[in-house]
């Protein structure tokens, strides 16, 4: 991936994920923030810091090979109120150097592209204390925006397939809602009733639901032909 | 001020980052991209293959409408802007150069909007529908707003790609859905119609579609209605 390199070019690009750090501090009332990229020769690199300090603690968890940022990026999941006080921290060498730059609970957020984590956001505060669900929603928003910023350096292929999905996704929906209607009509159902049973029937047949929508759409499946009932052997 | 599409994208994104007081809803988007622009609303209508599939987002009643319509009626400028791949402007609703959409634009000028502009959601050849403007004053765009709408909508089509890219295989993801208007409704009563008339779902759509321009209702009432069981096409 050549995006970090890609972004190093682009000033503009890096000045915003800068303010965008800064405003993590603003908003989340976190003491530091910083962003990090998958680099092309793989791992991260420091894209963006709100802080010297910061960036220089950013720098240390790179060359350490631990700390938040590192284990957010390598599972792609938050890594959320983590104390860094105490020996049984689970970062032994990054700790104690993150405790003496004047940090003392680590979250990190990762930035994801259809499953690809791209980078990940750190999170450092003074005190302990715990971020709040409603701070968790807006550090992801940050994220969310950071990713928007990043994707125009990213293959169009990718654009292509998102919309791909949303399309598809949105056309199976829709087809399983005609389906209910259908189904509602010919066989005098609710629409809840309706959709149970086209439920019933995807699963017994171990199909999935927006397939059994289009075939009684089309006639394959007639309306009456779908399973009532669910065969004795599969009940528990 | 700098002209580079860049440095307009860099203001935009500058100006969502600031509106961050919440987690990045669609609603948001919309409000985000007429306050840069400088309009009374906007909308964002998801589309393919030239069919409007409903809005995920409306600023306001009057744009809300905007969508409404062009879904119901599969006309007016979101249609026209999806299918020529390109910005389609109406500076003068109530005195058009180009008479056009002529169920569409009675009632929206009476809703009060006086212009509208479509422009496509696009990212490199993909486009997956469009952002709808009004302002309730009549007038062209200054070359500066066309601008900053073409990087606008843009930036929209990558947040909703990104909101998407979040959602499970197979499934729209909640933040699209959060405050959409997919009419799921209409496809129901479709689907009851063609099974009343005994022809395709898209055929029955274009029933439901006459009858609701026969009987000047909106086409969300008039499904309604058929799913209730109050109105039967058909013996």
């Amino acid at each position: 991936m050549e995006l970090a390199d890609s972004l190093v070019a682009d000033f503009d690009v890096v000045d915003l994920l800068t303010l965008l750090a800064d405003r993590c501090v603003e908003v989340l009332g976190v003491d530091a923030a910083g962003l990090m990229l998958a680099a092309p020769e793989g791992g991260l690199r420091v894209m963006a810091s709100s802080s010297d300090a910061m960036r220089v603690l950013e720098l240390f968890e790179i060359q350490a090979e631990e700390g938040p940022c590192l284990d957010c990026y390598a599972t792609g999941e938050p890594v959320l109120n983590q104390g860094l006080e105490g020996t049984d921290s689970r970062w032994p060498i990054f700790a104690p150097v993150a405790l003496k730059a004047g940090f003392h609970v680590a979250h990190a957020l990762p930035m994801r592209l259809r499953g690809v984590t791209i980078g990940a956001i750190n999170l450092f505060t003074n005190s302990p204390g715990e971020l709040s669900s409603a701070d968790l929603a807006i550090a992801q928003a940050f994220a969310d925006v950071a990713t928007i910023a990043i994707l125009q350096h990213r293959a169009a292929s990718e654009a292509q397939v998102l919309t791909e999905q949303l399309t598809h996704a949105l056309n199976s929906r829709i087809v399983i809602e005609q389906a209910k209607g259908m189904v509602a009509e010919r066989e005098n159902l609710s629409m809840e009733q309706a959709f149970a049973r086209l439920r019933r029937h995807s699963r017994n047949h171990n199909l999935r639901l927006a397939d059994v929508a289009r075939d009684v759409i089309a006639g394959v499946i007639p309306a009456a032909s779908l399973d009532q009932v669910t065969p004795a052997k599969k009940r528990r | 001020m700098s002209n580079d599409p860049g440095a307009r994208r860099l203001r935009i994104l500058h100006q969502l980052v600031d509106s961050v007081e919440s987690p990045v809803k669609t609603k948001r988007l919309c409000e985000v991209s007429a306050e840069v622009i400088g309009m009374s609303g906007a909308g964002i209508m998801l589309m393919s293959e030239d069919v409007p599939h409903g809005a995920v987002c409306s600023t306001d009643a009057t744009s809300a409408l905007i969508e409404d319509l062009q879904f119901s009626l599969g006309e007016g400028p979101c249609v026209d802007a999806f299918h020529q791949d390109r910005p389609v402007t109406e500076p003068d609703l109530a005195n058009p150069r180009t008479p056009r959409w002529p169920a569409f634009a009675g009632p929206i000028v009476d809703a009060g909007a006086r212009a509208i502009f479509a422009f496509p959601l696009q990212v490199g050849a993909v486009r997956l529908g469009v952002l709808d403007f009004y302002r309730t004053e009549p007038g062209e765009l200054t070359h500066d707003q066309h601008a900053d709408a073409l990087v606008s909508a843009g930036i929209v089509a990558q947040a909703l790609l990104v909101m998407q890219a979040r959602a499970p295989e197979g499934t729209l993801s909640v933040d699209l859905e959060a405050s959409a208007d997919f009419k799921y409704v209409v496809h129901q009563a479709a689907g009851m119609v063609a099974a009343q008339l005994d022809v395709s779902v898209g055929q029955a759509l274009v029933r439901l579609r006459a009858y609701s321009f026969g009987n000047e209702r909106s086409l969300n009432d008039v499904a309604q209605d058929v799913v209730a069981r109050k109105l039967r096409f058909g013996s």
